[in-house]
C-alpha cells in the first residue's frame, strides 16, 4: 500500500474522504463518467492529484481500467454513477473476473434511505455483481470509506487478482466524517496462501525429474505473478517443451527453442500435441479451461498433473491434480528450482527423445496461411507485418474473434504484459478501450489495438476520449466485413448459411472518415503491397490516435482448430485435414 | 446421493446469505437445507448448510465457499462430531 501523507483525524465530507483514500491507495489515474449519485465525489476529484479521464461510455472506463492494470500490474480504477452508469460496468467487471484482473470500481448509489424504493437511477449493483466480483461493498456510513477503499485495493491486488466494486450511497458522500486511513487491514476470511508447501514442492520436483515426457503448461498466472524470469530458469533447467495459453502469451519468449506455442482450440499442432501426449503436465497459473483442454475426458489422458495456482479452488476443479501446489507461482518456482536441481542430480529421466519429437512436430506443422490468389489482402499477413515492423516492445490489444486468434498466433511476443485480450469472457469491444488504458499506463510505449470490424463498432467512441486526452493509440481494423469467427463456424458447421454475420463494413461505415470525425487520423489499405508503407505511416504519427482500415479477404479462416466439444486428438490443420500422425513418433 | 453437513462461520454482514446462496446456485451445487443463526460473537454468524454433492467433489464446494471474503471458517459435521472438513480426493498439502 502506498504511503502518502494523510490527513488522519481531519474532518471532511465522505466524498473528500473517498478521494483522499484513493490517493492514499496510490491511485494515479481513473476512468469514469459523473452522474447524480456520484456527483459529490466529482467535486474533490476536481482538485485531486489523481488524473481523471472522462470517457464516453462506462464500459470504456471499465475496459480501460483493465488495460491499465494488464500493462502496469497495478489495480485499474473506474468510477461511475448509480443505475445505468453502474450496470454499464457489468461487462468489464465480468471480463476482469474471468481474466483475474486487479480492478477497483467505484459507483455512486442512491441515498441510503432511498435504497430499496426503486428510486430514480437505482440499481442493486452489489447484488448484480456478486457473481463476478472478487468481493463488493455497499457503503452507507461515511466513516467506513477509508477502511473499505483500503480493503478493496488489498483484495483486488493480492491472492488471485480480481475486480472489487465499492458502491457508495450519495448521502455517505455528503455527510461529514473523520478521515482515518487504516494502519493495517484485517479480514478474518481472507488470507491468501503465498508460500507453497515444501512437501508439495519436493513431490513435484521428484515427479518432474522422473518423467520422460514433461511439458510446462503455462497460464496467465505467470504474468500476474511477474514470474517470467523464474519460468525461463525453470524451463531451461529441465529443458522440456513449454506451451503458453492465450492469457500467457509473452510469459515465455516466442523465439525460445523450447517454446511450442499456444495450445487450445486454435493452438499449434506442437503445443496441442505436447499436452496431449505428455506424461506430466507442469501446470503453472493455468486453469484447464475448456478452450485449452477440448473434450476433458480425452485431454492428456496419460499425464500426471502438477497444478500450481494461488487459487485453491482451481485445484481439481476440472482436472485431478496428482501434486497440488497452492501459492504464488513466482514463489513456487523460486523454491521448485533448487528442489528440481537436487532431484535431477539424483535421478534424471531422459527427455531428449520427447523434446526431439516435439521439435520435429513444430517444424512439420508451423503456423501458416494461404495468400489469396485474387490479389486481395490476407488478414494474417497484415498482423504478421505489424509484429515484424513494430517489434517486441509494442503492446498489442485485441478484440474477440478471428483477428484475436491471428493476433495471438502471428504476433511474436517476447515479453510479458505486451499482449492484452479478453480471454475468459470473450468480450467483443474490449480492444479500443483496453488499448486506451494500456497507453495511459505505458505512455512511452507504442500501443496497437488489433480489432475486428464488428468489435470496433461496439466501443470505438472511446477514440474521442483518446483524441481529447492525448492518448495516441493505434488501431488496426481487420475489416473482413463480417462477424468473422461466427461466419467461420457457419462455414464449417452450418453448411455455409451465413445468418446475420455480414456487417457490410466495407460499405458502411467509412472507417477512415469515422476516425477523422473523432479527431484521429484515418488510413485505409487494401493491397498487400501497401501494407508496410501504411504501417510505417501509422507509426510515424505520435500526436494523434491513428485508425487503419485494413480491408482484408473475407473467407480467411483460423487454423489449426479443435472443434468445440471434440478431442484435442482431432485437431485439424485445415478444413478436413488432420496432421499426418502416422509419420510421427510420439 | 451423499449429503454433507457443513458448519460455516461467516461475518455478520448484510448480503452474506445472498453470497452463499448465489454461489451454490451459479456453480450448480444443491442446498438441501440452510439455517443461519447468531454466535456468542455478534460480528460472526453461523450457517449450517446441508449440501448434496452430485457431480462435484465436496472439496471443490468447500474451496469455492472459502473464496467468499466473508466466509471465515468451514467445517464438516460428521456423525454428531465436528471434524476438519478435508474429505480429500486430492493430496493434502495444507500448511
Amino acid at each position: 500500500m502506498a504511503h502518502v501523507p494523510t490527513a488522519n483525524g481531519a474532518t471532511m465530507n465522505g466524498a473528500t474522504s473517498l478521494v483522499k483514500s484513493l490517493e492514499a491507495a496510490g491511485v494515479d489515474v481513473m476512468f469514469g463518467i459523473p452522474g447524480g449519485a456520484i456527483l459529490p465525489a466529482y467535486d474533490p476529484i476536481f482538485d485531486s492529484t489523481i488524473r481523471h479521464i472522462l470517457v464516453r461510455h462506462e464500459q470504456g472506463a471499465g475496459h480501460a481500467a483493465t488495460g491499465y492494470a494488464q500493462v502496469t500490474g497495478r489495480a485499474g480504477v473506474c468510477i461511475a454513477t448509480s443505475g445505468p452508469g453502474a450496470t454499464n460496468l457489468v461487462t468489464p467487471l465480468a471480463d476482469a473476473a474471468m481474466d483475474s484482473v486487479p480492478m477497483v470500481a467505484i459507483t455512486g448509489q442512491v441515498p441510503s434511505l432511498a435504497i430499496g424504493t426503486d428510486a430514480f437511477q437505482e440499481a442493486d449493483i452489489r447484488g448484480i455483481t456478486m457473481p463476478f466480483t472478487k468481493h463488493n461493498f455497499l457503503v452507507t456510513n461515511p466513516d467506513d470509506i477509508p477502511r473499505v477503499i483500503a480493503e478493496a485495493f488489498h483484495i483486488a491486488t493480492t491472492g488471485r487478482p480480481g475486480p472489487v466494486l465499492v458502491d457508495i450511497a450519495k448521502d455517505a458522500l455528503q455527510k461529514e466524517t473523520t478521515y482515518n486511513w487504516p494502519a493495517s487491514i484485517e479480514l478474518a476470511g481472507y488470507k491468501p496462501q503465498v508460500m507453497p508447501n515444501q512437501g508439495a514442492i519436493n513431490d513435484a520436483a521428484a515427479l518432474i525429474a522422473s518423467s520422460h515426457k514433461p511439458v510446462f503448461y503455462v497460464g496467465g498466472g505467470v504474468i500476474k505473478a511477474n514470474a517470467s524470469r523464474e519460468l525461463l530458469e525453470l524451463a531451461e533447467l529441465l529443458g522440456a517443451p513449454v506451451v503458453t495459453t492465450l492469457m500467457a502469451r509473452g510469459a515465455f519468449p516466442d523465439s525460445h527453442p523450447l517454446h511450442m506455442g499456444m495450445p487450445g482450440m486454435h493452438g499449434t499442432v506442437a503445443a496441442v500435441t505436447a499436452l496431449q501426449k505428455a506424461d506430466l503436465l507442469i501446470t503453472l497459473g493455468a486453469r484447464f479451461d475448456d478452450r485449452v483442454t477440448g473434450k476433458l475426458s480425452t485431454f492428456a489422458v496419460n499425464a500426471k498433473v502438477i497444478h500450481a495456482d494461488i487459487d485453491a479452488a482451481e485445484i481439481g476443479k476440472n482436472r485431478y491434480a496428482d501434486v497440488p501446489v497452492i501459492g504464488d507461482v513466482r514463489e513456487t518456482m523460486k523454491v521448485l528450482i533448487p528442489a528440481l536441481k537436487a532431484a535431477l542430480a539424483k535421478n534424471a529421466a531422459d527427455i531428449t527423445p520427447w523434446l526431439q519429437s516435439m521439435n520435429k512436430l513444430r517444424a512439420t506443422y508451423p503456423l501458416g496461411y494461404d495468400i489469396p490468389t485474387d490479389g486481395s489482402l490476407s488478414p494474417q499477413f497484415v498482423i504478421e507485418r505489424l509484429s515484424q515492423i513494430c517489434g517486441p516492445d509494442t503492446i498489442f490489444a485485441a478484440g474477440v474473434g478471428q483477428h484475436q486468434m491471428w493476433a495471438s498466433q502471428f504476433v511474436k511476443y517476447e515479453k510479458p504484459r505486451t499482449w492484452l485480450n479478453s480471454g475468459g469472457a470473450g468480450t467483443m469491444g474490449y480492444a479500443v478501450p483496453a488499448a486506451m488504458g494500456a497507453k495511459v499506463g505505458a505512455p512511452d510505449t507504442t500501443v496497437w489495438a488489433i480489432d475486428g470490424d464488428g468489435c470496433f463498432q461496439m466501443t470505438n467512441q472511446e477514440l474521442v476520449t483518446c483524441a481529447l486526452n492525448n492518448i495516441p493509440v493505434k488501431i488496426a481494423i481487420i475489416n473482413n466485413e463480417s462477424l468473422g469467427m461466427v461466419r467461420q463456424w457457419q462455414t464449417l458447421f452450418y453448411d455455409s448459411r451465413y445468418s446475420n454475420t455480414s456487417l457490410e463494413s466495407k460499405r458502411v461505415p467509412n472507417f477512415p472518415l469515422l476516425a477523422e470525425a473523432m479527431g484521429c487520423v484515418g488510413l485505409a489499405c487494401d493491397r498487400p503491397e501497401d501494407v508496410d508503407a501504411t504501417i510505417e505511416k501509422a507509426m510515424s504519427i505520435n500526436d494523434q490516435p491513428v485508425v487503419v482500415d485494413f480491408r482484408v479477404h473475407r473467407d480467411a479462416m483460423v487454423w489449426p482448430m479443435v472443434a468445440a466439444g471434440t478431442s484435442n486428438d482431432d485437431i485439424m490443420i485445415a478444413r478436413a485435414t488432420a496432421p499426418d500422425w502416422d509419420s510421427q513418433e510420439l | 446421493m451423499a449429503i454433507h453437513k457443513l458448519e460455516v462461520l461467516v461475518e455478520n454482514e448484510p448480503g452474506v446469505l445472498a453470497r452463499v446462496a448465489g454461489l451454490f446456485a451459479r456453480r450448480t451445487y444443491n442446498i438441501d437445507s440452510l439455517t443461519v443463526g447468531p454466535t456468542e460473537n455478534a460480528k460472526i454468524s453461523k450457517m449450517i448448510i446441508e449440501v448434496s454433492v452430485e457431480g462435484h467433489s465436496l472439496e471443490q464446494v468447500i474451496a469455492q465457499l472459502d473464496k467468499l471474503i466473508n466466509v471465515i471458517r468451514i467445517e464438516e459435521v460428521l456423525e454428531g462430531a465436528i471434524s476438519n472438513a478435508k474429505q480429500d480426493t486430492q493430496p493434502d498439502y495444507q500448511n
